[in-house]
């Protein structure tokens, strides 16, 4: 175990003696035991995989091994796949449908809750807790929701002689009911960054604007929003991130269907991976998902970042 | 506005009063899923099939449930989620805590590209690396055993990152003052820093304990075998074809008995998830 | 247990910062040392390397002869306190103090008994099972103090452990230490930016500042004759007035001209006194109200301050230089009054520009 030489010492009979310093800052390579492990981890599960999964996306692959290098051959197939095409843009749709929603939901719901009563407590309790919930759950409640014939949406309008929307099979409608079943499940998180944010506000702002007499919505609009606005920036990003990876809400709801309308791009991923077996072309799609994903990351990280020049 | 902000000294507003009203209007509107699978799981499966509208009154039952203790795969599966959720729990919490000490306190070649390459490793989505774990763990034959659905979980570099964060906002005087103390660098970590790094540690355990919990992914391409479901994947598993299951009411009572613990757990340690949520979306 | 401390050539550097450069010092066994310098002089870095925790990047400690920068912080047997005091939150008082002793394996009764006495010495035997969360400011400084002395260590290191009390607990901590200094036959270094803290408890005094040591001495070596211009200005309060002097001779003692015109002669040898752009220095204590005869100048006071058993008077000579004069506590002195001031020639400084001092003989040696 080799420790660092200390620079700095002028001639060579002095580095030697400085070479057995013990200097408790000095770089030693046995400290390295204590990232050892988890490095371990990284490398062989994730660093390795990632750039396998490169390899793979320029190869022709299969359950059986993986065969010859096809070049971007397995990405032109996917820009000649209409369903892929397709289920990008479902994902960009999913993505419109529900960012904008949960953001919005979510800044109501903060600036209502954002008391330090009992109620307001409770209720933010209530609104997280279905964050708490796995998606097949979630699945099956909504799916009992909007199902044909006994589904709660059918029966309450039953009541009034009306029928209920059918969000599972309408190609119109099956989008829209996923983005449904998604706000309710993740409307939590965007809450809670905003009351987070809100509660970061410094109190004399507020009574300083009280001072000035200014009314609920001035102050609503001049003071508390412009001082979240880069929360809001960080929520719509953070959104946006796990919205692109809508899996199993699709897969449980609708099976991608009808006719692909409701596929996204994990969702064909999965299927060409994992049910047709086409590594190759699944390895492909995951690069672009990815490389997606890494856009709206790289501006998470920009935006937080500046974090400290914004007030 | 000045509701909004914290503190109310004197009584309620009207304007305060229908905020109030709405919200938790729309607080009930968001339970009443909930409230409607409830009511099916506590209904006879023979008397939903002929009127849907029984759920609104008596008779109830709980033979539902009482035929989950006789006959469903429920226990094998949360067996199962425990088991994965526990141990992946575990060894997050050892891992990142050594690695967070050694990152944020100890000296080695190559400390700071070794951190920033881990950082990286936050923005790379689990897509992107499945495909080829998942071959790896094919030839590995790691596929439907335990090790195999715990496994990947490890890579992940959030726990690294917080506490690396938390060793580092813990004063370095404690470590100095061991070490005049003759104190050994694993005595520092175990006996003086580890004590101080709980609240990280359960944030971490709790974060890590729910998202393997409700994990649809991993599970879903590598316990391929009914026994080796967790309990999202089992639960999914029962819910292909409404209609031609073993009963609505018994459908519900599973998914009840299912999502139960979760909330429980929520109830319990509402402070803790909220925090480790929020904290691992913003990092 | 004592150690006589040798420290020769040592400098240290943070990447291209150099923050000491060549300091060489001996501290004597069961000497009582203070490092007194601004904050930033590197007071604190010493004391680090001293300890084991910063690495010396050049030069060598020694205790006892032996050399003892190449050991690590734990084999140095030193006890340090810390500023913060750095107790462990979550170990209660006894187990604070005997965290150190058992891990060089002391057998439990060893621990125990000095654990008691320290409790005893300090007059925290009533905390001992308490976490530091549940102590005020002052016991957790006792507590970081007794962790320290149950090591029975060659050498207690001190840095800056007053400054986060209050001014009242402060003085009182104060007196504490230089009566625990007379029990605890050790050797005791200790830092800090405070003057006053250094001339209570020192045996000798070490003025750093700027990478340098500026002074080694007594703290009456130091007040009364500072070896540099920033040595007079940092020790002593109120600071020392400064005045530019031209320079001539009488029988051998510099005559210095005010900047008013008026001459003052002092009691130093103008024999060896080099360089340009002279200053005298005289404290306010020199400097007194004069009835009549003796009066070397005059001035107006601008500013009074009433420290009770003396006044301050902030006067302004007539070409505008300001003179810091000390009257009795009752002074009738108000704010305008023209006043005589009285220089006392014999207690005097000189300085060059660049900083060097000169004195008069005799006053001031210990
Ligand atoms: N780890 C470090 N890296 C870079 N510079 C440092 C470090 N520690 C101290 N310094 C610098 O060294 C100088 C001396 O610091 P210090 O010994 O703490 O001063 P003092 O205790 O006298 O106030 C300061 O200018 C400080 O900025
Ligand atoms: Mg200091």
């Amino acid at each position: 175990m080799a420790e660092a030489t200390l620079s700095g010492s002028a001639s060579a009979a002095k580095a030697a003696t400085r070479q057995a310093v013990q200097n408790v800052n000095a770089p030693l390579w046995r400290h390295a035991v204590f990232v050892a492990p988890y490095l371990f981890f990284f490398v062989t599960l994730l660093v390795v995989p990632l750039f396998w999964s490169m390899w793979l996306s320029l190869h022709k692959a299969d359950a059986f091994g993986v065969g010859r290098f096809v070049g971007i051959d397995n990405y032109l197939r996917l820009f000649r796949d209409k369903i892929f095409i397709q289920s990008v843009g479902n994902t960009f749709y999913f993505v419109f449908l529900t960012v904008p929603a949960l953001a919005l939901i979510g800044l109501l719901l903060a600036l209502a809750l954002n008391r330090k009563t009992k109620s307001a407590a409770a209720l933010r309790a209530v609104y997280f807790s279905s964050s708490v919930l796995s998606v097949t759950i979630v699945t099956l409640i909504w799916r009992i929701v909007f199902i044909g014939n006994f589904g709660l949406l059918a029966t309450v309008y039953g009541w009034f002689g009306a029928t209920a929307p059918a969000f599972l099979s309408d190609p119109k409608l099956t989008m829209i009911g996923i983005a449904i079943a998604t706000v309710w499940w993740c409307i939590g998180l965007p809450m809670m960054l905003f009351l987070s944010a809100l509660q970061q506000v410094p109190r004399e702002i507020y009574e300083a604007a009280a001072l000035d007499n200014a009314s609920r919505w001035r102050t609503l609009w001049h003071i508390t929003l412009p001082s979240i606005r880069r929360t809001f920036v960080l929520v719509i990003i953070i959104e946006i991130v796990l919205q692109f990876q809508l899996f199993g809400q699709a897969r449980l709801m609708t099976q991608g269907g009808p006719n692909n309308v409701s596929k996204p791009i994990v969702l064909y991923i999965y299927e060409a991976a994992f049910t047709k077996w086409d590594l190759g072309l699944g390895a492909a799609a995951s690069e672009i998902l990815f490389i997606l994903i890494m856009i709206a990351a790289m501006a998470q990280y920009f935006i937080s970042r500046r974090r400290g020049e914004e007030g | 506005m000045s509701s909004m902000s914290s503190g109310r000294i004197v009584g309620r507003s009207t304007g305060d009063r229908i905020i109030l009203v709405l919200v938790i209007a729309l607080a009930l509107i968001m339970m009443a899923p909930i409230a409607w699978i409830i009511a099916l799981s506590l209904k006879d499966n023979k008397e939903l099939m002929t009127d849907m509208n029984s759920v609104f009154h008596a008779p109830y039952t709980i033979n539902n449930y009482v035929n989950i203790l006789a006959t469903s795969s429920v226990f094998r599966w949360i067996l199962n989620s425990v088991i994965v959720s526990g141990g992946l729990t575990i060894m997050t919490l050892v891992l990142s805590s050594l690695a967070g000490y050694g990152f944020a306190r100890l000296s080695f070649p190559f400390r700071n590209t070794l951190f920033v390459i881990v950082l990286l490793g936050l923005a790379v989505p689990e897509q992107a690396v499945l495909i080829a774990r998942h071959q790896l763990f094919s030839w590995l034959k790691f596929h439907n055993t335990y090790h195999g659905l715990i496994l990947p979980g490890l890579a992940a570099p959030f726990g690294v990152f917080l506490m690396t964060q938390y060793f580092r906002a813990i004063p370095k005087e404690l470590d100095e003052a061991a070490l005049l103390d003759n104190a050994s660098r694993f005595k520092i970590f175990w006996k003086v820093l580890l004590p101080l790094t709980i609240p990280a540690q359960a944030t971490l355990g709790i974060f890590t304990f729910l998202s393997s919990w409700n994990d649809y992914f991993w599970p879903l391409i590598s316990g391929t075998k009914k026994e080796m479901y967790t309990l999202t994947i089992g639960i999914a598993s029962t819910q292909t074809n409404f209609a031609q299951s073993e009963g609505l009411g018994f459908l519900m009572s599973q998914a009840v008995f299912a999502g139960a613990p979760i909330l429980i757990l929520y109830l319990f340690f509402q402070k803790y998830i909220v925090t480790a949520v929020s904290g691992a979306a913003v990092r | 247990m004592t150690a006589h401390i040798e420290i020769q050539n040592v400098s240290k550097r943070y990447g291209s910062l150099t923050v000491l450069d060549g300091l060489s010092l001996t501290i004597n066994a069961n000497e009582f040392m203070v490092f007194l310098g601004p904050s930033g002089c590197g007071k604190s870095t010493l004391l680090r390397m001293i300890a084991g925790l910063e690495s010396v990047d050049d030069g060598t400690i020694s205790i006892n002869g032996e050399r003892i920068d190449n050991l690590p912080p734990g084999q140095r047997d030193i006890a340090m306190v810390f500023q913060s005091y750095a107790l462990y939150p979550h170990m209660t008082v006894a187990d604070n103090m005997a965290f150190g002793l058992r891990n060089i394996g002391l057998p439990a009764e060893v621990i125990s008994a000095r654990v008691a006495e320290a409790a005893r010495m300090l007059e925290i035997g009533h905390l001992l099972e308490r976490k530091p969360g549940q102590l005020s400011g002052g016991q957790r400084q006792r507590v970081a103090i007794g962790r320290a002395i149950v090591k029975e260590p060659k050498a207690f290191l001190f840095d800056e452990p007053l400054s986060n009390l209050d001014a009242a607990l402060r003085v009182r901590t104060r007196v504490e230490l230089a009566q625990l200094r007379n029990r605890v036959r050790s050797t005791m270094i200790f830092v800090t930016h405070d003057q006053i803290e250094a001339m209570t408890l020192a045996d000798r005094i070490v003025v750093m500042n700027n990478r340098k040591i500026e002074q080694i001495g007594t703290p009456m070596e130091i007040y009364s004759r500072p070896a540099s211009r920033f040595v007079a200005t940092f020790v002593g309060s109120p600071t020392m007035n400064f005045l530019p002097v031209g320079l001539s001779g009488e029988n051998g003692f510099a005559r210095a001209k005010l900047p008013d015109g008026t001459d003052l002669q002092t009691a130093i040898r103008l024999e060896g006194i080099n360089g340009s752009g002279h200053s005298l220095g005289i404290r306010a204590e020199a400097v007194k109200l004069a009835n009549g005869t003796a009066a070397t100048t005059t001035g107006k006071v601008e500013v009074i301050e009433r420290l009770g058993d003396r006044t301050l008077l902030y006067t302004r000579l007539k070409e505008g230089s300001v003179v810091i004069a000390e009257d009795v506590g009752n002074s009738r002195i108000a704010i305008g009054d023209q006043v005589a001031l009285a220089l006392d020639g014999a207690r005097t400084h000189l300085f060059n520009a660049e900083g060097r001092a000169w004195h008069n003989e005799g006053v001031g040696h210990g």
